[in-house]
């Protein structure tokens, strides 16, 4: 069983008239278990070039529930320097937020199947914006993602 | 101008060669280097029922983030704060249905579930807020008047 643990400091000296710090401390477990999640995708680095938003994880697979609400926790880092650069990050097509550079987000993820069809299933996008090139970090650590099986179709 | 910094630091051996990160950002406002220079502060709600309820409203009149400029910069810290890990809060974007049961995660802006924090996890995210569609929303699995589910948060943003 792996360990994974995540920790977050939050600082300010000058914000408020005191200092803040904020800190906590996380082990990461399987759904309402105490066993440590043991699957992730990697780390994946990858250089963007253009605005269009992608599919950065697997989502589930229609009519498939056997994904569903398991955990899921994330991690999307936008490497640019440029300080107008950004990241929208959506769910299920709706916006979360910017990560403009330098900035990283670390959430959990519910997979869940949509009630519409479109098919989005809680699928986490990133939209670059600009397509002179973004360098993005992401990785999700879980306990099972749903991997599509081949499309044998010619063409496909 | 205000400095804020997160730190962030994973540690695992879920893969034979390890997965760390160690980040840090320092939260500016939108396009810009200068820094956030507003906060709702610390703060902790009780749910003591089911239902599933708004937790923070992007620009509310009289809330801590009244203030809040939408669809810039904004960034929310949420925790959990509970020991028992079978116990979660569903952390959700859109409007509250304000009863028992949660609108469906249909994609289409009236709801959805982005993930689940379980006893004493804890998140960070970058916040749009855009009205109607962007508000937080919690709503824990178990939480009785007794035995209240307690969550912390703080928004760091720009006015």
């Amino acid at each position: 069983m792996a360990t994974t643990t995540a920790a977050i400091t939050l600082t300010s000296a000058d914000l408020l008239t005191d200092a803040l710090s904020l800190s906590a401390t996380s082990t990461l477990h399987k759904a309402g278990s105490t066993e440590g999640l043991d699957q992730t995708t990697g780390m994946a680095h990858a250089y963007l070039t253009a605005t269009t938003a992608i599919d950065i994880f697997p989502a589930l697979i229609e009519a498939s529930i056997a994904f569903e609400n398991k955990s899921n926790w994330v991690y999307i880092c936008n490497l640019s320097t440029d300080e107008t650069e950004f990241l929208t990050v959506k769910i299920c097509e709706q916006v979360i937020g910017k990560l403009y550079a330098g900035d990283f987000l670390w959430m959990p993820w519910s997979m869940r199947e949509s009630q519409n069809a479109n098919d989005h299933h809680g699928d986490i996008t990133i939209a670059p914006s600009v397509n002179t090139g973004m360098h993005v970090e992401f990785t999700c650590i879980n306990e099972g993602t749903e991997y599509h099986t081949e499309n044998t179709s010619a063409g496909q | 101008m205000a400095t804020i910094t997160a730190n962030l630091a994973v540690s695992s051996d879920i893969t034979s060669y390890g997965l760390n990160i160690n980040k840090t950002m320092t939260m500016s406002k939108a396009g810009a280097t200068t820094g956030l220079n507003r906060t709702s502060g610390v703060q902790r709600v009780y749910l003591s029922n089911l239902n599933h309820v708004d937790l923070i409203v992007a620009g509310l009149a009289g809330s801590p983030v009244a203030d809040m400029q939408l669809s810039k910069a904004a960034k929310v810290y949420i925790k959990y704060l509970e020991d028992d890990t079978t116990k979660f809060v569903r952390v959700g974007m859109g409007n509250a249905s304000t009863n028992t049961t949660q609108t469906p995660n249909n994609g289409d802006g009236t709801f959805f579930e982005m993930g689940r924090l379980y006893g004493n996890e804890w998140m960070i995210i970058p916040w749009n807020g855009a009205s109607n569609v962007g508000d937080i929303t919690v709503q824990p699995s178990r939480a009785s008047t007794a035995e209240k589910a307690i969550i912390e948060y703080v928004v760091f943003f720009e006015d």
